[in-house]
């Protein structure tokens, strides 16, 4: 775990709720805290909140009750027009990649950076540099159709990191991949938390968590386990 | 700034690229929107038009009096003054002409002046010009006076004069409050084309807004392309409505010319004056913008 973890909080859940539509319990009473620079891997079976948890920290939806504060933001106090703010310090990866299929890779990357103003010339120069930091030098005109689903996932990445975020999150990037893929995947990942990237993965690979992680955090029907380094179930 | 016009520049960028991808549909939705705005521009021409004949022609409301050609000046000269005498509030001004003045003045025209030439005396009487106050009964008062006037001795004919200028006034006050419905009518007609269009593209654009959303676009991000395409659909369906209506008037004034010369007068319908035909743009533009504002709020809450 980085050093600066224990002094500087990116994320902190107090007595966390989340309930489904239908009033069944997703997360209950759930605590934690993590640290600037940590590499953090959530597990569990499908259905059990992995991707509610990662949604719940993105504000992509509220918490039935309890707190939680990310990069220092408590998000029930954010308002809706401070909301995007937070979510360009926060790079977000999902399982559907979410590319925009009409444009090319380095229109795919600039998107980030057009939404918060950048220059042109800037803009297009940082998106290069995303897509060459997670191997896709050379793709800038392909459109996304044309990438592998390893490429498409990479592409995703390349998206998510442009606007040097504080925080990464990831939903399953490798669940369509194959393990060679997939590990590259995990690299680029492992590359970004070296220079002090808080990184959350939720994944089902138990061999990826064990050769990756610092720390697990279990959701399981009604219980969330948080075991620390290298410490896997 | 700079970030505010980087902005604008992405904003123009996805438009156009969001235009280009669907053309055919964009050109129909401009073709409808400029067909119905050329609706309130023409009337708006034709209004702005004859307006200036109205105003340029006396309102207030006059009888004259036509003596018999035999009726002496003495006469006629008696019955001005006790018009003139008779202290009618509604009475403004009471003109004798006499028939040497009035061919004296016709013959001032050229073709009035042969005619004359031609007759072996001067066939016009002397007349008396009654003007009236105008007020909401003036037209039935009018009739009460040309019928007392009727039986006075040495007249022939009394004429109430001027009153359809009032009847015109009146008939464009009307003309004015349609058109004002008619432009409601449209502008509703237009807020409701571009509602629409900009809900089926911001449906189509759902991925898209859910990714800008994700990497942090804030709403206006989000809206002003849509702005553009509102602002820009209606702007062009302006400016080519200010065409179909300018090539409309052309005919139509051939038509007018042809007949304002048989009496000999000229009278065309014209466009309204530059500053209105820009606010009318500038208004289409806002509509637009407004309308693809409203919409995209409404549709893009996902």
């Amino acid at each position: 775990m980085n050093k600066l973890a224990w002094y500087w909080l990116m994320i902190e859940f107090q007595h966390v709720f989340k309930s489904y539509a239908s009033g069944s319990a997703i997360l209950e009473d759930v605590s934690f805290r993590v640290g600037v620079g940590e590499f953090l891997f959530v597990a569990g079976p499908s259905g059990a909140g992995k991707s509610t948890l990662l949604k719940l920290i993105t504000g992509l939806e509220p918490a039935d009750r309890g707190i939680i504060q990310v990069n220092g933001q408590r998000l029930d106090r954010l308002t809706a027009r401070a909301r995007p703010y937070l979510r360009r310090a926060v790079g977000v990866i999902l399982q559907d990649t979410h590319l925009l299929q009409d444009r090319n890779a380095l229109q795919n990357v600039m998107l980030p950076l057009a939404v918060t103003g950048q220059p042109n010339d800037v803009a297009r120069s940082r998106a290069r540099a995303a897509l060459q930091k997670v191997g896709l030098g050379g793709k800038e005109t392909a459109l996304p159709v044309t990438l592998s689903g390893g490429e498409q996932q990479r592409l995703a990445i390349a998206r998510a990191i442009v606007n040097r975020p504080a925080l990464l999150i990831a939903d399953e990037p490798t669940a369509n991949l194959d393990k060679d893929t997939a590990k590259r995947v995990m690299d680029v990942f492992k590359d970004f938390n070296q220079v002090g990237v808080t990184t959350l993965v939720a994944t089902h690979d138990e061999d990826l968590m064990a050769q990756y992680a610092d720390r697990v955090f279990v959701i399981e029907p009604g219980r969330f386990r948080d075991f620390p380094v290298n410490k896997t179930p | 700034m700079k970030q505010w016009m980087q902005f604008h520049h992405y904003a123009i960028q996805v438009t156009l690229r969001r235009l280009l991808q669907a053309p055919s549909s964009f050109l129909t939705n401009v073709a409808v929107i400029a067909l119905a705005l050329v609706l309130p521009l023409m009337g708006a021409s034709i209004l702005i038009s004859v307006q200036p004949v109205a105003q340029h022609v006396s309102a207030d409301p006059s009888i004259t009096i036509f003596m018999k050609p035999d009726a002496s000046l003495a006469v006629s000269e008696s019955l001005a003054k006790s018009i003139q005498e008779s202290k009618d509030p509604l009475i403004l001004d009471v003109r004798l002409v006499n028939k040497s003045q009035a061919a004296q003045a016709l013959r001032s025209n050229e073709a009035w002046r042969q005619a004359l030439e031609a007759l072996p005396n001067n066939p016009l009487p002397h007349a008396i010009t009654v003007t009236l106050a105008a007020d909401d009964a003036v037209s039935r008062t009018a009739e009460l006076l040309a019928t007392e006037w009727r039986q006075k001795e040495g007249v022939q004919f009394v004429q109430l004069d001027s009153l359809w200028v009032q009847r015109l006034e009146a008939l464009l006050r009307l003309v004015r409050i349609v058109l004002t419905l008619v432009t409601l009518i449209i502008a509703l007609v237009v807020l409701a084309a571009v509602f629409n269009t900009v809900r089926m593209q911001a449906l189509s654009q759902r991925d898209e807004i859910a990714v800008a959303r994700l990497v942090g676009a804030t709403e206006s991000f989000v809206r002003r392309p849509f702005l553009y395409q509102g602002g820009l659909t209606c702007g062009l369906g302006a400016a080519i409505a200010v065409g179909l209506t300018a090539l409309a008037l052309n005919p139509l004034n051939t038509a007018i010319s042809d007949l304002s010369k048989t009496y000999d007068t000229l009278f065309a319908l014209h466009l309204p004056s530059g500053v209105a035909l820009i606010v009318y743009l500038i208004a289409a533009i806002a509509l637009g913008c407004f309308s693809a504002r409203w919409s995209v709020t409404r549709h893009t809450r996902f």
